[in-house]
């Protein structure tokens, strides 16, 4: 006992602290108790897309977690994704007419499968189905439907120019879309200044079967989303005449600036908080 | 010819020295159950590469962690994303930084010291004179001072990891006024037991624990019998440590991910 070497107790205080360390990081840094635990019952519901869903991805109710995906199959020649959800026994009461969704946490966050409850009285049994389901949507498909590039424009069959003059195109530039009621249906070839009139001039390229558009439409720069790219909205007017290669939209409306907008609020909201005072200075 | 000589003398001497270094891993391995007897040995071996090396561990930890959490503050707050700092602290120090600093740090810091320490044993005929007392030089030098790296490589790297939590906690929460709660709340919804903790930190720091002590007690243990041939080695450990940390780092992450 005398002969114990003094490094001994460093070297255990040592270890000691190095196994502390990695508790420390394992259980309070970290999602240990993401794991579902006790009796689970588990039903099936059939998805058309289910995205980027993976085993073990939580099933909330209300957005709290119930239980968690057990497992994904394809059922071989069914185009539906068969998933299992194992939820805990204590949430054993889901109607039967539940809608199942694949949700995503956040912008880009993972995914869950959302259940909102339907009114029916009768409750799904255990290895039941749930009928109502929505799939994953697809980022891209909302991008898609944001940016409406791709198919019209992509494949021009031929297309024909015209003109338009804007006061202001924000970050709009060549190649962007041209759009009528969301759809792409050309780009735009060209954006220069004029030098004597002092406006963008903008040449769209539209294509060629969307030669039933009339000559006074209105052209408007807009933005897609919050943050999105610029593009040239074309809004059908009421001619009879229709567009032809080389004329001018005379209708144009420029590019909102974010500034602006806020600029807008900003002095919009100043007036309205001051009317209170005015009436009861009329009083 | 000459020139072409060198260089076949380089590519045979480089594999000559592959080669003895996985033999000499061998004969450890074969020496480790005659080894057991000396645990007294791996022991003051633990506390002189594990628990001396402590101090330089923590104190680098807690300043990676700082600097990251002030580097990553500035450029999320461009994006509002500031509560992500703790996320993304944590996962640079789990999956990279933790396990290759503390790596490199133990090379430089543990590995030099046991390659000069057996490198003039060796030169001092200490080795040779074990030999003639019928004490086998690997089971009672070699094989502790290995032992004792692999076991305090994995430790050491929790401890950094800890400490650069802290530290980027220190910074993002502490100076810079990100939410507790939120650092917190984020941070745990993210990193993962088995991919960050288990797969990150503790794998590859046991994997860099093995090679920076096999290279080190091998480069003292062949070393030439001499002053010079004791300082080449020393900076050969050095060398040959880092690099293979970080080129064994890129294939560990490929793997392990």
């Amino acid at each position: 006992m005398s002969q114990r070497p003094s490094y001994a107790v460093g070297t255990g205080l040592f270890i000691v602290l190095g196994f502390a360390a990695l508790g420390y990081l394992a259980t309070q840094t970290t999602s240990v108790v993401n794991t579902s635990r006790g009796p689970t019952y588990t039903v099936d519901a059939h998805f058309a897309n289910i995205g980027q869903l993976k085993v073990r991805a939580p099933v909330k109710v209300a957005g709290v977690r119930v239980g968690q995906v057990q497992s994904i199959t394809l059922d071989p020649g069914k185009e539906t994704a068969d998933v299992k959800l194992a939820i805990d026994q204590r949430y054993d009461k889901i109607p039967d007419d539940t809608v199942a969704t694949i949700f995503t946490s956040g912008l880009l966050g993972d995914q869950y499968v959302g259940l909102q409850y339907g009114s029916s009285q009768k409750t799904l049994a255990e290895g039941g189905t749930l009928a109502l389901t929505r799939p994953a949507q697809q980022l891209e498909e909302m991008l898609g439907k944001f940016f409406g590039a791709g198919g019209a424009a992509d494949n021009l069959a031929g297309s024909y120019t015209v003109k338009a003059r804007f006061t202001n195109i924000g970050a709009l530039s060549a190649g962007a879309p041209v759009k009528m009621a969301g759809v792409a249906i050309g780009s735009v070839q060209s954006v220069r200044a004029d030098p004597v009139k002092l406006d963008a001039e903008v040449t769209l390229s539209i294509d060629k079967k969307f030669n039933q558009i009339p000559d006074d439409s209105a052209a408007a720069v807009f933005t897609s989303g919050l943050i999105g790219t610029q593009y040239v909205a074309i809004q059908p007017g009421g001619s009879p005449d229709m567009l032809k290669e080389g004329d001018e939209l005379v209708l144009t409306q420029s590019a909102l600036q974010i500034e602006d907008l806020i600029g807008k609020f900003l002095v919009n909201g100043s007036p309205s908080d001051k009317k209170p005072a005015d009436g009861d200075a009329k009083h | 010819m000459s020139l072409s000589m060198t260089r076949d003398n380089i590519v045979l001497r480089s594999l000559e020295q592959i080669g003895n270094c996985g033999l000499f891993l061998l004969r450890m391995l074969a020496a480790v159950p005659r080894s057991l007897r000396h645990y007294r040995e791996t022991i003051r071996q633990l506390w002189f590469v594990g628990a001396m090396s402590l101090i330089i561990i923590m104190v680098c930890g807690l300043f990676v962690g700082m600097v990251l959490g002030l580097q990553l503050y500035d450029v999320l707050s461009i994006f509002g994303g500031t509560s992500a700092t703790g996320t993304v602290v944590a996962i640079a120090i789990y999956r990279e930084l933790g396990p290759v600093v503390t790596a490199l740090l133990f090379a430089g810091r543990a590995g030099t010291s046991v390659t000069a320490e057996i490198g003039l044993m060796r030169a001092t005929d200490q080795i040779a004179a074990m030999e003639m007392m019928a004490v086998d030089p690997i089971a009672y030098v070699a094989v502790p001072r290995f032992l004792a790296g692999v076991i305090a490589m994995p430790l050491l790297s929790c401890v950094f990891c800890a400490l650069g939590i802290f530290g980027g906690h220190l910074v993002g929460v502490n100076w810079l006024g990100i939410d507790n709660g939120t650092f917190w709340s984020n941070m745990t919804a993210t990193v993962e037991v088995g991919k960050d903790v288990i797969n990150g930190v503790l794998w590859k720091s046991f994997v860099f624990g093995i090679v920076v002590s096999l290279i080190a007690v091998f480069q003292g243990y062949t070393t030439p019998p001499t002053s010079e041939g004791v300082a080449y080695a020393t900076t050969r450990t050095v060398v040959a440590s880092s690099i293979a940390i970080l080129a064994l780092d890129f294939v560990l992450t490929a793997f392990l991910m």
